[in-house]
């Protein structure tokens, strides 16, 4: 449904994206992951025709982008990022406009607008005015107007930035039905939004694809082995070389910041933490604490975009999103519905 | 087609949902008010030389030209500058119309908003045809001197629309280029080369103003409105398109 072939987008000198080629089927949802300013607007933008490539070609439903525009863009729905909405008309009002814009006549308009306001829930609000919603119900606006004209191809970027638990998943599961009947590409930077939608996974970072996969896959490349966090009092000397003696424990070293904690590897699979608790019992040690050190998915994919970035090492360094780091970007990252809800979440959308 | 109605249609529904267009309305029907009044009462002077009311009205005043030129930018800054400021223009953007049927669209819903304004004044000209004998055909052409003067400004302000998201810098823009243009017509009373004069001449809004007031619709004044105003719109969607490069 989709085909980018090797697009590139410069700003000036700076390079957004650089020679990206993918293609989504039909009926798939494909999740763009990356840092903020990897390059997911600029993409999605180029997929929906809104800014042209600078080199590489985009093709839509069969048609190209940069030949039979209007037919390609008429099989695409888009959402925005910042969804901007006429904020003085009425939901309804806005929708028809819609689609006179997407050139259905009367009667088809009509039956588009009462079935997009309610698949997205907003049949309650269809004469209150843009300006008043919530963001959430504007959100689901938005998405009224990327599947009022029934497209083939839906383009959604950050569908659920800004907006509160209840609502992600909420539009989640709209994400998620809409998607079995078309193309579905989405951007995010939140790493159990795409688990939970998404089919297949690209990672981009610096406009490039690094990594590229099923959510399962991209689950067992990123997360790392578990690693222990020991706390004894008084720090006794030796300790290190003893834990890292014990069945299942991969290696030992001093926790980066606080000088009293020992870091233990563990082997994949292995939870020593009972043998760890015993040895120190024998060794007459105090032991403060003993946690697991959780390196969260966001936490991995840091560390995976950074050292990719690193890698790189091109002058190119800022983010053109205005933002200054990707690693700020990332840690802004709601950890509660990245923790606590998720698995209320997949309930719901099971 | 769909592209420009639609357009159209919202564009229009802004302009009536919004305080700034009754601003405007209010405005400019208080300083016509004014200004009519005070054209009765000067011609009513047994003093001062005949003349016929309307003629004095359509652009025989100074005030006449100091509502086109400010009317005109605050009528037009808002169309593009404000689509992108809020982003909408990405919506709009990638449904299927081109910048052209966009702009066409937006251009022609100040236009209508612009006539719409001046729709009280036809009470003037009825409480002269009430009080004293009316050419029809003298008015027409004054009104289609404010409908062509108004397109060319309006096109203008339109254009400086497209060139910032910032509906303040846009106006200033437009309100800065009418200028010009209207200041550029004076300078044929400095021009001593007899061409160049001419040539000056040619381009004098109020002088053009002047002539369809009397009643004269000259078709070299049709011509170079109608131009102007397509060129000024051209530049408009390719000013739309350049955005695409930034």
């Amino acid at each position: 449904m989709i085909e980018a072939h090797e697009l590139t987008r410069r700003y000036g000198p700076a390079t957004a994206v650089d020679g990206l080629s993918f293609a989504v089927g039909e009926h798939e949802i494909v999740g763009i992951l990356g840092p903020n300013g990897a390059g997911k607007t600029t993409t999605l933008r180029m997929i929906t025709g809104f800014l042209p490539p600078n080199e590489g070609r985009v093709s839509v439903a069969g048609y190209d982008l940069f030949e039979e525009p209007r037919r390609a863009r008429r099989q695409i729905g888009y959402l925005p990022e910042n969804v901007a909405l006429y904020s003085e008309m009425r939901v309804e009002e806005y929708l028809s406009y819609r689609a006179r814009l997407e050139g259905l006549d009367r009667t088809a308009a009509r039956r588009a607008i009462e079935e997009s306001l309610e698949r997205c829930l907003i049949a309650d609000v269809r004469h209150q005015i843009i300006g008043t919603l919530s963001k959430g119900y504007r959100q689901r606006v938005g998405l009224a107007q990327a599947i009022l004209h029934d497209p083939r191809v839906l383009v959604l970027d950050e569908p659920t930035v800004g907006l509160d638990p209840k609502q992600i998943i909420a539009i989640r599961a709209l994400i998620r039905e809409l998607g079995q009947e078309r193309a579905l590409l989405l951007s995010t930077h939140i790493l159990p939004e795409v688990e939970l939608i998404c089919d297949r996974v690209l990672i981009i970072d610096r406009g490039r694809i690094v990594g590229e996969g099923t959510p399962e896959d991209l689950r067992t490349r990123l997360q790392g082995a578990t690693v222990l966090r020991v706390e004894l009092k008084g720090a006794p000397a030796g300790a290190d070389d003893t834990l890292a003696g014990l069945d299942g424990v991969d290696g030992v070293r001093p926790h980066p910041t606080e000088p009293a904690k020992l870091l233990v590897e563990c082997a994949t699979g292995a939870d020593p933490r009972e043998a760890i608790f015993h040895t120190a019992v024998d060794q007459g040690w105090v032991l403060l604490g003993l946690e697991e050190e959780r390196a969260s998915l966001e936490d991995v994919f840091i560390r995976l975009t950074t050292h990719e970035a690193e890698r790189a090492a091109t002058p190119v360094s800022e983010g053109f999103d205005g933002e200054p780091a990707e690693e700020e970007a990332l840690a802004d990252d709601d950890p509660p519905e990245a923790d606590g809800s998720d698995d209320t979440e997949q309930e719901v959308i099971q | 087609m769909n592209g420009i109605l639609a357009t159209l249609q919202r564009e229009l529904r802004a302009y009536f949902f919004s305080p700034l267009a009754y601003v405007v309305l209010c405005f400019l029907l208080v300083v016509n008010g004014i200004v009519f009044a005070l054209i009765l009462s000067f011609l009513n002077d047994p003093m001062s030389p005949a003349g016929r009311p309307l003629d004095l009205f359509f652009g025989g005043t100074f005030f006449f030209w100091l509502v086109v030129v400010f009317v005109a930018p605050v009528l037009t800054m808002r169309l593009l500058a404000e689509e992108r400021r809020s982003g909408s223009i990405e919506v709009l953007m990638t449904a299927p119309v081109t910048e052209g049927q966009v702009v066409a669209g937006k251009y022609l819903a100040a236009l209508l908003f612009y006539a719409f304004l001046w729709l009280p004044t036809l009470a003037y000209a009825g409480i002269v045809a009430y009080n004293s004998k009316i050419d029809w055909g003298v008015v027409g052409a004054g009104y289609l001197g404010i409908l062509l003067v108004g397109a060319l400004f309006l096109s203008v302000g339109t254009f400086t629309s497209a060139m910032t998201s910032n509906q303040i810098i846009a106006a200033v823009m437009a309100f800065a280029i009418l200028l010009g243009l209207f200041a550029f017509s004076l300078v044929q009373y400095l021009a001593t080369a007899s061409a160049f004069k001419d040539a000056l001449a040619y381009l004098s809004i109020p002088q053009h103003m002047e002539e369809f007031a009397k009643g004269v619709v000259d078709t070299r004044r049709l011509v170079f409105y109608v131009t102007s105003t397509l060129f000024f719109l051209f530049l408009t969607s390719r000013a739309l398109e350049a955005r695409k490069w930034r």
